[in-house]
């Protein structure tokens, strides 16, 4: 841990982000490979596939790698190396929320000049491609077109409601509390089936994703951003009623022993039939509908035959969590490789390739393709995420993201395993985080 | 001696040898030159992986450096350590840890020296047993961590599989706080009673056997020679390999890390994992630091003090 903690330590400072060039430079004729990294899961090994046989068509002489590393592991892998100031990575893979901490210790290049000349903005949502990319934070649902870009969207992203259509019918639940009171029954007619599944572990953003979901369904709100406020905002009345609802009414309808359980868990759930409700990103929903995973059926037809997929119910409000990751440009990569780097974020933002992307089975954030034929018809969650994309909102994009994270998930987590009362888990949620807003003014002191 | 030296000698009664220096070796090169020349490339690597780290972590630790932040280091002076000696969270994590560190290297304790008892007392398929018993030592912590959350997962693992058939109800190992530690001291039992076992099993087979035969010619009981005899001698082996064990178990992080990921909340969070998160989610390079030093000092007063005893023991 120490020698660790000095490697880190020893690489040196420089505070703001340098900015990439409005033209993208000349690109090398030599053999390279662009490196890539992100967290390992399917759209990892589409993207690199998709990349090496469709960009490469037009330079041959680049490979495409994408590293991955484990979920858990992916901040601290991206971010330990921004530390050296040596990466062996050109294009970060970064979630939205760790663009603030990237852009402040100046790790990833501002794209904004490069965006304006080869970018076509308006073919966007500009939720989407300012949450993939703006800093400081945009408005929920808006763009500043005055804020700086520090990258562009590579997968969009949100939950999906997964329901057994065989268990409690065609039509899905469209409010909270229907969807609840449809899950206390299915569990109730089927025993050995659990009512619920959806992230509850204290690993990532697991649980804090789950408790921020219910939190906006309910019409509270993580903090303020004008004021840097969270003790009073995340904790008042609504924030109290999500917390209750989560751990009093939809933490006992899921299975024993689920409380450590995330992507791969709910999606195990899912498959062997345990399961009549479940929430999971779309992104890593594919390999339910694969027979050779499944319990439901033998085919894949069998399989929808029982599953369906639908948008998050609303309750108070319609909102949505905003998953998915942006890419972005190491500013310790070589020139060349930032150069390429660039080109490819040229040609992954054209239309006909966003299009081939989403017939790959990745999830596109340009309007055409996100209404695409080729992009609809690829999955039958792909609906999902279109009818889903006005109703997002994202967590806090600040410098301080991680250790946020950390005090929510933790105290989520202490709270649906009954290791803290919802109500002191929430304030002491929101104590703690406003706590480490106040001291962000310091520096490497601190932190406990 | 260097070999250049003359063929005579100062001390009295030493023969001086006249055998030529062995072909290829420099003339200039004396043997100490030769010993500084072996030995450096280790102490390199020493002083630049373990010394320098250890010196510029200590630096760290009296500021509030922040590996990914900008700015130079100030000094904070003991401020750091201040606030890791008196934060409700440390004294939480130190909590769990001691639990944790009592309880498995106690059970390993137990359980060790009764396998190595029963092994030492077989005449035959001795080395086969040592051998299989010695397995799980020897696979890496990650893997272990990984197949026993697996086995102790609630829903799907195979321990509740067998519980359920045995007509028992399924234990929520790794998300109740209480069997959440209890789990992770079981699993670390699992891997490491090989290793007390294996040195107790060495301090066993070296009591010289007369002594049982001088105690069966007193018709001493089977308890009283083991009171009497074996344990009295095994007992500083034995400490020592507790020493190793309490060291390794302190600094626990690859398991929970896997297995519970500190949960439920925080309630196997060990200081080991506490630091790690410090050190890379906050990126607090300098509280980070501290918090490391003092778990070495620690570790150093708690093992000379330990050692203490061992010597006085020995000299009892």
């Amino acid at each position: 841990m120490l020698v660790a903690t000095t490697v880190a330590a020893c690489g040196g400072q420089d505070g703001s982000a340098p900015k990439a060039p409005a033209t993208i430079p000349e690109l090398t004729k030599d053999p390279l490979t662009l490196s890539f990294i992100w967290f390992d899961w399917p759209p990892a090994h589409a993207l690199e596939a998709f990349a090496n046989a469709e960009y490469t068509k037009g330079r041959p002489n680049v490979t495409i790698k994408v590293k991955t590393v484990p979920n858990a592991n992916w901040h601290d892998a991206m971010f330990t190396q921004f530390a050296a100031h040596k990466t062996d990575f050109d294009i970060p893979i970064l979630d939205s929320q760790h663009i603030g901490e990237a852009v402040t210790n100046g790790n990833i290049l501002d794209i904004t000049d490069f965006v304006k000349k080869n970018i076509d903005v308006k073919a966007y949502n500009p939720y989407l491609l300012a949450a993939y990319g703006q800093f400081p934070q945009a408005e929920t649902g808006k763009r500043d077109e005055n804020a700086s870009l520090y990258g562009l969207p590579l997968l969009g992203d949100t939950w999906t409601m997964i329901y057994r259509k065989d268990l409690i019918g065609d039509k899905p639940p469209q409010t909270w509390d229907e969807m609840i009171s449809v899950a206390e029954k299915c569990q109730a007619d089927n025993p050995g089936v659990s009512g619920l599944a959806f992230h509850q572990a204290n690993g990532s953003d697991a649980a804090a994703v789950t408790y921020n979901t219910v939190n906006g369904v309910y019409g509270g709100n993580l903090w303020d951003p004008k004021t840097r406020k969270i003790d009073g905002v995340l904790n008042d009345a609504a924030g109290q009623e999500a917390m209750d609802v989560l751990v009093n009414k939809m933490k006992p309808l899921t299975a024993k022993g689920s409380g450590n359980w995330f992507i791969d868990e709910v999606n195990a759930a899912v498959a062997q039939g345990k399961a009549c409700i479940a929430f999971n990103w779309i992104a890593a929903s594919g390999g339910l509908l694969d027979p050779k995973q499944s319990t439901l059926g033998t085919t894949r037809e069998q399989i929808l035959d029982k599953l369906g997929f639908a948008p998050l119910p609303s309750q108070k409000t319609n909102l949505v969590p905003l998953g998915g990751m942006g890419m972005h440009v190491s500013a310790y990569s070589p020139e060349a490789n930032q150069a390429e780097a660039l080109n490819f974020m040229k040609w992954f933002e054209q239309g006909d390739i966003q299009k081939k992307w989403a017939a790959a089975g990745g999830v596109p954030s340009r309007t055409d393709a996100l209404e695409s034929p080729e992009f609809l018809n690829a999955q039958p969650f792909n609906q999902v995420y279109t009818d889903s994309v006005p109703r997002m909102r994202d967590m806090w994009n600040v410098p301080e993201y991680a250790r946020l994270v950390d005090i929510e998930n933790t105290n989520v987590n202490a709270a649906l395993n009954g290791a803290k009362a919802p109500k002191d888990a929430l304030d002491d949620i929101a104590k703690q985080q406003q706590g480490v807003l106040n001291a962000s003014s310091g520096k490497g002191g601190g932190g406990l | 001696m260097s070999d250049s030296a003359p063929l005579t000698t100062d001390h009295p009664g030493q023969v001086a040898s006249a055998t030529p220096p062995a072909p290829g070796r420099s003339r200039r090169l004396s043997d100490r030159g030769l010993a500084v020349a072996f030995t450096s490339p280790a102490l390199l690597l020493l002083l630049a992986m373990s010394v320098f780290p250890l010196l510029w972590a200590l630096y760290l630790s009296f500021t509030d450096y922040s590996a990914t932040r900008g700015g130079p280091a100030q000094f904070l002076w003991f401020e750091n350590y201040t606030a890791i000696l008196t934060s409700p969270q440390v004294h939480q994590r130190a909590l769990t840890t001691l639990i944790y560190v009592v309880g498995a290297v106690a059970l390993q304790t137990v359980l060790g020296f009764a396998i190595a008892y029963l092994i030492s007392r077989r005449a035959h398929g001795r080395g086969l047993l040592t051998t299989l018993f010695l397995v799980p030592m020897m696979l890496s912590p990650v893997v272990v961590g990984l197949f026993w959350r697996f086995m102790l997962d609630a829903q799907f693992g195979v321990i509740n599989s067998m519980l359920g058939s045995l007509g028992l109800g399924q234990v929520e190992w790794l998300t109740r706080q209480r069997t959440a530690l209890l789990s992770l001291v079981l699993v670390d039992t699992w891997q490491w009673t090989p290793f007390i076992m294996l040195i107790a099993l060495a301090g066993l087979t070296a009591v010289p056997k007369y002594l049982y035969e001088a105690a069966s010619i007193d018709r001493a009981s089977e308890w009283f020679q083991f009171r009497t005899i074996t344990l009295p001698l095994v007992w500083p082996l034995l400490l020592i390999a507790v020493l190793f064990r309490a060291i390794e178990a302190f600094r626990l992080f690859d398991l929970v890390y896997i297995l519970t990921s500190g949960g439920p909340g925080v309630s196997t969070e060990t200081l080991s994992f506490h630091v790690y998160k410090v050190a890379f989610l906050g990126f607090n390079t300098g509280t980070a630091s501290a918090y490391g030093i003092l778990m070495v000092v620690i570790v150093i007063v708690l093992t000379q003090l330990y050692l203490r005893y061992l010597n006085k023991l020995k000299e009892d």
